[in-house]
C-alpha cells in the first residue's frame, strides 16, 4: 500500500479499532479523514486501499467519499477556507466576506484553489455559529463576527506562516492538520 | 380465510392477496398498473422515484405503492380512481423529465422504455422547465459490454441495488447527492461481473444499453421468441430477438421457479455460435477429401462402418432429453455397445445414479428456502451461474453456507469456505458425516431437517469416493442431495443413460431386474454391462481396441482431459464419426460428418440440474438439411438395419415416459474411504465461464470484458516454499506436459494446489493432463516473458 | 420582564469549570447516573415517560415512549445513538451546550444506555463541530478515567462504552436512519421503515437515538424529578428550551426558554430587539425548514402546539429574523439551494424539485423572472410537500409556500420590475410604476 503504510496504516488500525469486528465499514469515514490528512485530499489510490482495509470495492467506498462535502477529492490547498453563506450569515454580510477571501487569496473565477496551492476557499452551509454570524472557518477553527477586512487580515496572516487563534479550541496549521484532528486521531490528554 | 391471507379494496375491487404483499403488486392483480421506475419485483422497495403514489384512505399523504403493504380493509385508489394521485403522478413525471435528454429516435431504449411510455401517456405536451438541462459526458463504458448514458438516467438505482442485493458485486455505485447524483464505476475498475446484463435490462430507460446492441436493432424489427438457454445446467429461461434470421439479443424471462428475472452474461450475450462461420449443414463422407453428400449415403456409410465393428459412443452436453434417450436406446439395441459416455469424470458412484433415476430431486425453491447447504465441489458462480445466484438469495435469507472446494468461490462474503486440496474432498465430507469437523456442519444439517441441502458438483467424480461421502453426509444427516453437472445437456443424457453403467433411470445392465425394465420396453438388450467410460474409450481407441469413435458434439481434443491420448485417439481408431454443429479441430479425422440442427432449430426438452425438463421449441427453420440428432440416430438405427421403434416426436416421449418417470429406492452408497494423497502439489482444473469454447466463439465484448488469459493460483505458503512471487511466471511440469504462466498468488487456493483453467488464452490445460483433472505437479520460477504452453506431448 | 427562568440546562454556563469532569462533579454532575445506576431499567423508562419530555431536535416525540418501543428479548444488542448532526440552518444550541458543559451529554447519554441495557453509545457529531468534538473526546477520557464510563460504571458491575464519530458534512444525517446509514459506513441516504430503528437500528440492532439537548435534560429529571420539570413550560410542552435567535437582532445567541414563551418576548428581551432599531419582517420559528412567519405572528408562543395553529413548526427553534430591508426572494432563493445542495439524490421531487426551484428562484431575484413563474413556483411547492422520501424536501416546500403565503406582492413585484424591489435599480433602467 502507497497511501496505508507503516504509522499510517497503524493509525487505520486504531481507527478499526474503535468499531465492532463485524462492522468494520463503520471505520470508512475516519479513513477517509486519515486520508486526507497524508495527501491533503483523498485520492484514488488512498480510496482503493480503504476497499482493501474494508473487503470492499473501490466504487463502494468512493460512493461514499463523494457523498460527504468534507472529504476533498480534488487537489486542495494548504489551507481550507470555509464560509458560511446561509441565511443567518447572509444577512450578516457573509457574501461580502466570501467575496473578501477569494480576493485575497488570489483565487481565479471559477475555481476553489488559489494558484499558488495555498489556499482553497469555499462556500459552506450552515457551520452551526449562527450566534457569531458571519462564520468562517480556517482549517476547520471557527473565527466570529468575520468582517472583510478582518478575512484579509486572517489570509494575510497564513500567508506570513502565522496561525491565527482562533474564537474557540485549538488552532490547526494546516488543512492536513485538521484532517488528522477529524480522524480523531489527535492527542487530547484529560485537561 | 387463512391468517396469512388480507382482503382489501383497490380501485373498488375487492382482492385477497398474501400478507406482507405490496400494494403495488396487489394492484397488478386486479389489472391495475400503477406506473414505477424504481420498483422492481425481485429487488428490495426503494422508494426513490416516487411515481407510484397511491391514496390510502384515511392517510394525510399520499403512499408509495411500491413500499407499503397490504393491510385488512385498506381501502386504496390508484391514478384511475383519484384524481390527487393522478395528478401527483403527472407532477412527478415532470420533475424526471426536467433533465431528461430529448433523444428518443436514436435511444436503444426507444419503443420499450417505461419513461417513454408514461411521458407519452400522461406527461405535459409542453414542458415549463426553460432552465439549462444537466449534461455530462456519454456515454461511459463501464465495461466492454455496458455503457452508461448519464443524461438518461432517472436515478432509479435498480442497477445499484443488483449489484448490492442479488450479484454482490458491488462495482456500479450511486456517486455524489442532490442534483450532482450519478451512476459510477471507480476509475480503473469495470462492472467485472458474470451478471452485468441484467443491469440493462432492469434499467427503465436507457442510460445502460449494451454494447452488442447498441444501435443494432428497434423493437419493431425484432421478432421474439421464448426458449430456454443452452450455455449450461442452470436452465434459465430466455427470449431470443432475432432481425432477418440472426439472433441479435437475448433476454432473461422471468421465471420465479428457476431464474427469477435474472440471467448470466453468457446467456445474454454468447448467442453467435449457431451463426458462426464454421457452421456446417451438409452430410459429409470422406472420399479422397470431405465430400457432401445426403444423408441417405451419409448414413448407410456410417452403418457400414459400425456392422460388426467395436464402436464407442461420446457425447458431449448439448443433447437435449429426447436424443439422449435415442442414444442411450441405439447403442444398447443396435450398435451393440455400452461404450457410451457422456460425463468427463467417472467416480459418480451411488450420488450419480441416485439423480439417474429422477428421485427427491432438489429445486431452485429449496435452495432459495433452505436453511443449510453444504455445497461441495462445485463453483456455483463460474458452472451454474443462476443457482450461484440462488444460493446468494438463500444467505440472504438467512441460511448457512459451507462450502468445501480448493479454490475459494464468490460466495465468499455470505458462506463459509472449507479449502481441501483436491481429493481431500472425502475427508474432508467423512469428517461432516462423523461430527467431527471444526465447522459442526453436521449438527447444523441435522437440524435443519428437509431444510438442509447437500449441492454436490459433479465435479466430485473426479475423486474416487468423494460422490459417495456427500450423498452419504445427506443420509447421515437428514439433508437432501443434489448432483449437479455443469453442462445443460449433463442431466437429460445421465437420466437417459447415456452412461456406461446404466440405461435409462439408472437402470443397471447387470442387474436382472433393472434390466428387465428395460427390456420389456426396448426389447432385448444386445450387450452385458458396464462399459468404458469416456476416457477409457479414448485409450481403447489409441490401442486399436476399437473400430469407430462416433463424437457427439463433443471434441475431445477440446474437451477431454489428456490432448494428446485424444490425439492418439483420433489418429489410432480406423473410423472417427463426428455429429455436430461444426467440424473444427476434428476435420483431419472424420469420416462421416452428421450435420446436427442447432438447438434454436430444435423442438423437444431440456432437463436443467434440478431435473426440471422444460420443453422448447424451433425459433427458426433448420439450417441446411441438419437434422434434430434423434432423428439421425433413428435413421442411422435404421440404416444398420434396426429399429428405434419411434418416427416422430411424439411416439417417442409415449416410450420414454415409461422410463423416464421417477424410481424410487435407496442407492447405497460405498463406505468412504479418502484416498491417500500424494507428496508435492496437485494441479487441479476446470472451466471459467468465459473461455475460449466453442459455445462463446465470437462474443467478443463478452470476452474482453470478462474472460482473462491464462493463470496459475497458489496458496503464499507454496508461493514461498517455491520461490514463486505474485505476477511473475511459474513453470508447471506434469506427467503429460510443460507450461509457462502469471502466476497468482492467493489465500484463495487450498495449500498444497495449483489451480489453472480449463481453457483461457494461452494454455489449454489438458494438455497437462494424462486422463484426470487433477495431477501431480512439479512447480519452478520461471521467465515471465515465456508466458506459453512450452511442451505437452502432441505426437 | 416575562421570561423569569431558573436556568437549568444553562445553569452553570458562567462556570468556566463546568467543562472538565471536577468542575461538573462539583456543580453535582453524574449523581443522575449513580441515581439511576440503583433503579430498574423501567423504572428509568417510566420516570422519563412521566416527565413528558419530548424529543429537542425537531420532531418532538416523547423520548420516554421511544425507549420503551424498545424489544429486549432479540438476543442482539441495543445501541443509544445520539444525534449531535445540528446542522439545521441557524440552529447552534447543542454546540453551545457541549462546549460549556459536555459531561452532562455523557451523562444523560449513559442514563439513555442503562434504560435500554445498552452497552456501546454512540455520538454521531457533525464533522464541523471539530473543537467540540476534542472536548468531548476529552471529556470521554475523563469519564473513563473518573470510572463514569467503562466496564464498570461506578463500580455498579454495568457497562457503558461511549464512541465518538465524526460525521463529515451531510446535513441528511441529522435524519435519523440516513445517521445510521452513515454511522455504518454508508451514504447517508434515509432508509425505509418500518423497520423502525427502535426495531431494527444501528447494525441490525434496536436503537435508541436522541438529540444532545433531549439527552441533557435527563439527569436533571432523575435527580429532581417529575413534578420540577413540569413545573415549566406548558402541559404539553414541558420543560425548558434552547432556542437560538439570529440574523438581523442585536444579540444574537443560545438562550433557554420556558416552552410557550412568545416571540415577541425572545426577540426583544433576550434578542434585544431587531438590529438597529429597524422593523420585523419575517422569522423562522424553528429553522429554515420551518415555514417561515411574520410580524402578524410576533405574539405566538415558542412551544409545539401554538407554533402549530400558526401554520409553522418549532422545529429546532432556531429563530432567524428578516428585517424590513432583506429581500424575502432572495432569503427563500439561499434557503431553498441549501435544500437542493443537500438534498441526498434518492428521491425525485426532493432532488430534482429543489434543484429546478434554486433556479427559478435565481431567475426571479436577478430580474427574469415572468408572471407565469408565480404559480409554477406555488404547483413546486404542493408538488414537493409530503411527497418526498423523507422531510428534507419540506423544507423546501416550506419555504416556497410560506414565502409565497405571506409576500406574495414581494414576487409579483420581482416580476413587475424586472429586477429586486429591495435593491438599487441599475443606473439606466427605468423603475415602471
Amino acid at each position: 500500500m502507497a497511501v496505508f503504510e507503516g504509522v499510517v496504516l497503524e493509525d487505520a488500525r486504531t481507527i478499526l479499532g474503535r468499531y465492532p469486528e463485524a462492522h468494520q465499514r463503520s471505520a470508512i469515514m475516519p479513513l477517509l479523514y486519515l486520508a486526507q490528512s497524508i495527501e491533503g485530499m483523498v485520492g484514488r489510490e488512498a480510496l482503493r486501499e480503504i476497499g482493501e482495509l474494508l473487503g470492499i470495492t473501490t466504487a463502494e467506498v468512493e460512493a461514499v467519499a463523494s457523498f460527504y462535502s468534507m472529504y476533498r477529492l480534488l487537489p486542495t490547498g494548504e489551507h481550507l477556507v470555509t464560509v458560511c453563506t446561509n441565511l443567518s450569515c447572509k444577512l450578516r454580510g457573509a457574501e461580502v466576506v466570501y467575496e473578501a477571501a477569494r480576493e485575497a487569496a488570489g483565487i481565479l473565477h471559477g475555481e476553489e484553489l488559489s494558484p499558488d496551492g495555498l489556499f482553497t476557499v469555499h462556500e459552506e452551509e450552515c457551520l452551526g455559529v449562527c450566534d457569531f454570524a458571519p462564520a468562517v472557518q480556517f482549517n476547520v477553527c471557527n473565527h466570529d463576527n468575520v468582517t472583510p477586512g478582518r478575512m484579509r487580515e486572517l489570509i494575510a496572516a497564513l500567508r506570513d506562516g502565522e496561525v491565527p487563534t482562533p474564537a474557540r479550541g485549538p488552532a490547526f496549521g494546516s488543512f492536513k492538520a485538521a484532517s488528522r484532528a477529524l480522524a480523531g486521531l489527535e492527542e487530547v490528554p484529560a485537561s | 380465510m387463512s391468517a396469512d391471507q388480507v382482503t382489501l379494496t383497490i380501485d373498488g375491487k375487492e382482492i385477497t392477496v398474501p400478507k406482507g404483499t405490496l400494494i403495488i403488486r396487489a394492484a397488478e392483480q386486479v389489472g391495475v398498473e400503477i406506473p414505477r421506475f424504481c420498483d422492481h419485483p425481485y429487488l428490495e422497495p426503494a422508494g426513490a422515484c416516487r411515481q407510484c403514489y397511491v391514496q390510502i384512505e384515511g392517510q394525510p399523504k399520499l403512499a408509495t405503492s411500491c413500499t407499503v403493504a397490504v393491510a385488512p380493509g385498506m381501502v386504496v385508489e390508484t391514478q384511475n380512481t383519484s384524481e390527487a394521485v393522478r395528478q401527483a403522478q403527472v407532477a412527478n413525471l415532470e420533475f424526471l423529465l426536467l433533465n431528461h435528454p430529448l433523444d428518443c429516435p436514436v435511444c436503444d431504449r426507444g419503443g420499450e422504455c417505461p419513461l417513454q411510455d408514461q411521458a407519452l401517456a400522461f406527461g405535459p405536451s409542453e414542458s415549463r422547465f426553460t432552465e439549462a438541462k444537466r449534461t455530462f459526458p456519454k456515454p461511459v463504458p463501464m465495461s466492454p459490454l455496458i455503457g452508461l448514458d448519464r443524461e438518461r438516467c432517472v436515478l432509479c438505482a435498480r442497477c445499484t441495488r443488483f449489484c448490492d442485493e442479488i450479484s454482490g458485486d458491488r462495482f456500479l455505485e450511486l456517486y455524489a447527492r442532490g442534483a450532482g447524483e450519478r451512476v459510477s464505476i471507480a476509475a480503473g475498475e469495470d462492472l467485472r461481473s458474470p451478471f452485468s446484463g441484467n443491469v440493462v435490462q432492469i434499467c427503465p430507460v436507457g442510460a445502460l444499453t449494451a454494447t452488442p446492441y447498441r444501435f443494432v436493432a428497434r423493437p419493431f424489427d425484432l421478432t421474439s421468441a421464448d426458449t430456454v438457454c443452452r450455455h449450461c445446467s442452470a436452465g434459465c429461461s430466455v427470449r431470443v430477438d432475432q432481425r432477418r434470421g440472426e439472433v441479435v439479443r437475448v433476454l432473461a424471462r422471468e421465471n420465479p421457479d428457476v431464474n427469477d428475472a435474472w440471467i448470466c452474461d453468457k446467456g445474454r450475450f454468447a448467442f453467435g455460435h449457431d451463426d458462426a462461420a464454421g457452421r456446417l449443414t451438409t452430410p459429409l463422407v470422406r472420399d479422397r477429401g470431405l465430400e457432401p453428400t445426403s444423408f441417405g449415403e451419409a448414413l448407410t456409410a456410417v452403418a457400414d462402418a459400425c456392422r460388426g465393428a467395436r464402436v464407442g459412443v461420446i457425447a458431449g452436453g448439448r443433447l437435449l432429453d429426447e436424443d439422449a434417450y435415442a442414444l442411450s436406446k441405439l447403442a444398447r439395441t443396435v450398435l451393440r455397445t455400452n461404450d457410451l459416455d457422456h460425463r468427463r469424470a467417472a467416480y459418480g458412484g451411488a450420488a450419480e445414479r441416485t439423480a439417474a433415476t429422477g428421485a427427491g430431486a432438489v429445486t431452485y425453491r429449496d435452495v432459495e428456502h433452505a436453511a443449510v447447504i453444504v455445497v461441495v465441489g462445485l463453483d456455483a458462480e463460474q458452472e451454474v451461474p443462476i443457482l450461484h445466484l440462488r444460493l446468494r438469495k438463500a444467505a440472504a435469507r438467512g441460511a448457512r453456507i459451507v462450502v468445501v472446494v480448493a479454490r475459494r468461490t464468490r460466495l465468499h462474503d455470505v458462506a463459509e469456505h472449507v479449502l481441501v486440496r483436491p481429493g481431500a474432498e472425502a475427508a474432508a465430507l467423512a469428517a461432516i458425516v462423523a461430527g467431527t469437523d471444526a465447522q459442526g456442519v453436521g449438527a447444523a444439517l441435522a437440524a435443519a431437517g428437509e431444510k438442509g441441502l447437500v449441492v454436490a458438483g459433479a465435479r466430485l467424480a473426479e475423486h474416487d469416493g468423494a460422490a459417495d461421502a456427500a450423498l452419504t453426509v445427506a443420509r447421515t444427516h437428514g439433508a437432501r442431495f443434489a448432483w449437479v453437472a455443469r453442462r445443460a445437456g449433463d442431466h437429460g443424457s445421465l437420466r437417459a443413460g447415456v452412461h456406461p453403467g446404466f440405461g435409462p433411470g439408472g437402470r443397471r445392465l447387470d442387474v436382472a431386474d433393472e434390466r428387465a425394465e428395460l427390456e420389456a420396453v426396448w426389447g432385448p438388450v444386445m450387450v452385458e454391462g458396464p462399459g468404458r467410460d469416456a476416457i477409457e474409450i479414448l485409450r481403447a481407441a489409441a490401442n486399436h481396441e476399437l473400430d469407430v469413435l462416433y463424437l457427439i458434439g463433443v471434441d475431445p481434443l477440446r474437451d477431454a482431459p489428456d490432448a494428446a491420448l485424444s490425439r492418439r485417439a483420433l489418429q489410432n481408431v480406423p473410423t472417427v464419426i463426428v455429429q455436430s454443429l461444426e467440424l473444427g479441430d476434428l476435420e483431419p479425422y472424420a469420416g462421416v460428418f452428421l450435420p446436427a440442427a442447432s438447438f434454436l432449430e430444435r423442438e423437444g426438452h431440456v432437463s436443467d440440474w434440478e431435473g426440471r425438463s422444460q420443453r422448447v421449441l424451433p425459433l427458426r427453420a433448420g439450417a441446411g438439411i441438419s437434422r434434430p440428432d434423434w432423428e439421425i440416430f433413428a435413421g442411422l438405427a435404421a440404416a444398420c438395419g434396426g429399429d428405434l421403434g419411434f418416427d416422430t416426436l411424439e411416439q417417442l416421449h409415449a416410450e420414454m415416459a415409461r422410463l423416464w418417470i421417477p424410481r424410487e429406492g435407496v442407492v447405497d452408497a460405498a463406505a468412504i474411504t479418502p484416498p491417500t494423497l500424494p507428496d508435492g502439489m496437485t494441479l487441479t482444473t476446470y472451466p471459467l465461464l468465459i473461455d475460449e469454447g466453442r459455445m462463446s466463439a465470437g462474443a467478443d465484448e463478452l470476452k474482453a470484458a470478462l474472460g482473462e488469459p491464462a493463470f496459475a493460483e497458489m496458496h503464499p505458503s507454496d508461493a514461498s516454499a517455491h520461490g514463486l512471487a505474485d505476477g511473475l511466471g511459474v513453470r508447471l511440469r506434469t506427467a503429460a506436459g510443460e507450461a509457462v504462466v502469471p502466476l497468482r498468488v492467493t489465500e484463495h487456493v487450498a495449500a498444497g494446489t495449483v489451480f489453472v483453467p480449463f481453457n483461457q488464452p494461452g494454455l489449454a490445460a489438458n494438455t497437462l493432463l494424462s486422463g484426470t483433472f487433477t495431477t501431480a505437479v512439479e512447480v519452478a520460477p520461471a521467465d515471465a516473458d515465456a508466458f506459453a504452453t512450452v511442451g505437452g506431448d502432441a505426437s | 420582564m416575562t421570561i423569569d427562568l431558573e436556568p437549568r440546562l444553562t445553569r452553570n454556563w458562567s462556570d468556566p469549570n463546568a467543562i472538565g469532569l471536577e468542575g461538573y462533579v462539583a456543580a453535582g454532575g453524574y449523581a443522575g447516573l449513580r441515581q439511576a445506576l440503583g433503579m430498574a431499567e423501567v423504572d428509568i423508562v417510566e420516570q422519563v415517560k412521566a416527565s413528558g419530555l419530548r424529543g429537542r431536535g425537531g420532531a418532538g416525540f416523547p423520548t420516554g415512549m421511544k425507549w420503551g418501543f424498545v424489544p429486549r428479548d432479540t438476543g442482539k444488542p441495543t445501541y443509544v445513538v445520539v444525534n449531535f448532526d445540528e446542522s439545521e440552518p441557524g440552529t447552534c444550541n447543542n454546540r453551545e451546550l457541549v462546549e460549556r458543559e459536555p459531561h452532562r451529554l455523557l451523562e444523560g447519554t449513559a442514563i439513555a444506555a442503562l434504560a435500554i441495557g445498552c452497552e456501546t453509545a454512540y455520538i454521531y457529531i457533525r464533522g464541523e463541530y471539530l473543537w467540540q468534538s476534542i472536548v468531548l473526546e476529552r471529556a470521554i477520557a475523563e469519564a473513563y478515567a473518573g470510572g463514569y464510563l467503562g466496564l464498570d460504571v461506578c463500580d455498579s458491575g454495568k457497562r457503558v462504552d461511549v464512541v465518538l464519530h465524526r460525521g463529515a458534512g451531510a446535513y441528511i444525517c441529522g435524519e435519523e436512519t440516513a445517521l445510521l446509514n452513515s454511522l455504518e459506513g454508508l451514504r447517508g441516504q434515509p432508509r425505509l421503515r418500518p423497520p423502525f430503528p427502535a426495531v431494527e437500528g444501528l447494525f441490525a440492532s434496536p436503537t435508541v437515538i436522541n438529540n444532545v439537548e433531549t439527552l441533557m435534560n435527563v439527569p436533571d429529571i432523575i435527580t429532581r424529578g417529575v413534578e420540577w420539570f413540569r413545573a415549566v413550560g406548558t402541559e404539553k410542552s414541558p420543560g425548558t428550551k434552547m432556542v437560538t435567535i439570529s440574523g438581523k437582532v442585536e444579540r444574537p445567541g443560545n438562550y433557554e426558554i420556558p416552552l410557550g414563551t412568545p416571540f415577541r418576548a425572545v426577540l426583544e428581551e433576550l434578542g434585544g430587539g431587531i438590529l438597529g432599531g429597524r422593523a420585523l419582517k419575517a422569522w423562522t420559528p424553528g429553522g429554515s425548514s420551518t415555514p417561515m412567519l411574520t410580524a402578524d405572528h410576533v405574539d405566538t408562543g415558542l412551544d409545539y402546539e401554538s407554533l402549530a395553529a400558526a401554520g409553522s413548526l418549532l422545529g429546532t427553534a432556531a429563530i432567524m429574523v428578516l428585517d424590513d430591508t432583506d429581500c424575502v426572494v432572495d432569503c427563500a432563493q439561499r434557503m431553498v439551494a441549501f435544500y437542493a445542495h443537500e438534498s441526498c439524490g434518492k428521491c425525485t421531487p426532493c432532488r430534482e424539485g429543489s434543484w429546478w426551484a434554486t433556479r427559478v428562484l435565481e431567475r426571479l431575484e436577478d430580474g427574469y423572472g415572468r408572471s407565469e413563474d408565480l404559480p409554477l413556483m406555488h404547483d413546486m411547492g404542493t408538488n414537493i410537500l409530503f411527497r418526498a422520501f423523507c422531510a428534507l424536501a419540506d423544507g423546501t416546500a416550506s419555504v416556497i409556500n410560506s414565502s409565497l403565503a405571506h409576500f406574495a406582492d414581494e414576487y409579483e413585484d420581482h416580476v413587475r420590475l424586472g429586477r429586486c424591489p429591495l435593491r438599487e435599480a441599475p443606473v439606466g433602467v427605468e423603475v415602471a410604476g
